[in-house]
């Protein structure tokens, strides 16, 4: 992932809540929720199930903790938990892969729009994106994550994340071009 | 309504905060779990306590076959000190109770004149008296320092309050005991 600002901040309170002490844990959560929050709801496009994942989350999270290796990041880590508990729920099949022949072919994960567009109807249009294609779409396009590192988190191959961005750029673009629905 | 407006899918916010604060039933949760996580040292110190009694129990009998049964009326009056401090129908209280300076003041009274005691006795009954008297106060020690880590446990509170009280009664049977043989 991309350098994150916070992370000094964290080591400290992550070490005192490691010896269990709850307030450094809630500073944790203070600081880290609408992030996890974010990245929840737009996995799994539900209010009240991102809500729900967000505390699994955080109590996974909690229990966890003396397992965290200090050298890692904590927002890294806790957003692994964060998409985990996301699959957990979603409790369906897991959908069919997409694979590519070429894993290098989509490895730029930003996107840029010829002119600019609206956030909500940005949102929408990342809502109406099939499952695979949203999820790789918010990691790495996002959240900013590695094909790597996003792969790992959903349990998928690096190539079938690339081609599941590609796919949801596509998509994005298409949806965006003719108003979303 | 208009939103702002994006170039970069990278400008959407990152951070959605929740629409509620979600803290509370993750503090729950974490209660609960460093209640579990307690449970298994507070089954520990289920199997220390017998230990720290009969640390303090043997130290009381190894003083009191010593000794023999010489009790003298003032030790009631010491013993009435510490019910005095620590009532019996709040357990709650009793700790704190039996720290009441009048009660300190008689114990440390009755440890000097036993101290005094000891230095005219045999070295090797001085010897014997003197580690079974400090095996009894490292045993209380230890029981308030338990008191000390769980304040509101009942056993604990009794163990404390007997063994006060036996400290009491063999610390009045030590200092009386010569006064017994003249």
């Amino acid at each position: 992932m991309k350098p994150d600002t916070v992370v000094n901040f964290d080591v400290a309170l992550v070490e005192r809540a490691r010896g269990g002490d709850a307030k450094a844990f809630e500073r944790l959560y203070r600081e880290h929720v609408g992030r996890v929050h974010g990245l929840c709801l737009r996995m799994t496009r539900n209010p009240d199930t991102a809500a729900d994942c967000v505390q699994d989350a955080f109590i996974k999270a909690w229990k966890a903790l003396p397992r965290f290796e200090a050298r890692a990041s904590f927002s890294t880590w806790l957003h692994r938990i964060a998409v985990n508990t996301v699959l957990e729920k979603r409790r369906g099949p897991a959908k069919a892969e997409i694979s590519v022949e070429d894993p290098g072919e989509y490895e730029e994960p930003t996107m840029v729009f010829d002119t600019p567009v609206e956030e909500e109807e940005l949102e929408a249009a990342i809502e109406s994106l099939p499952q695979g294609a949203r999820d790789a779409l918010v990691l790495c396009g996002l959240y900013g994550y590695e094909h790597q590192e996003a792969a790992s988190m959903l349990g998928i191959a690096v190539g079938t994340c690339k081609a599941q961005l590609h796919r949801a750029r596509g998509l994005l673009k298409e949806r965006l071009e003719r108003g979303v629905r | 309504m208009t939103t702002r407006r994006v170039k970069d899918l990278a400008e959407l916010p990152r951070d959605i905060p929740p629409a509620r604060d979600l803290w509370p039933a993750i503090a729950e949760a974490i209660r609960a779990d460093l209640a579990m996580k307690a449970v298994p040292d507070s089954r520990r110190r289920v199997g220390w306590w017998p230990a720290v009694g009969l640390a303090a129990s043997v130290a009381l009998v190894a003083v009191g076959v010593f000794i023999g049964k010489n009790f003298k009326q003032d030790q009631d009056q010491a013993l009435a000190a510490i019910h005095t401090a620590a009532p019996d129908n709040d357990a709650g209280m009793i700790k704190a109770s039996l720290r009441q300076a009048e009660y300190e003041k008689q114990r440390d009274q009755l440890w000097t004149e036993v101290q005094a005691k000891l230095n005219t006795m045999p070295p090797a009954e001085r010897e014997k008296v003197g580690a079974s008297l400090a095996t009894l106060k490292k045993s209380i020690k230890d029981i308030e320092d338990a008191l000390g880590r769980d304040p509101a446990n009942a056993l604990l509170q009794e163990l404390l309050v007997n063994s006060s009280q036996e400290e009491m009664r063999v610390l009045t049977t030590v200092r009386d005991s010569g006064r017994q043989e003249l």
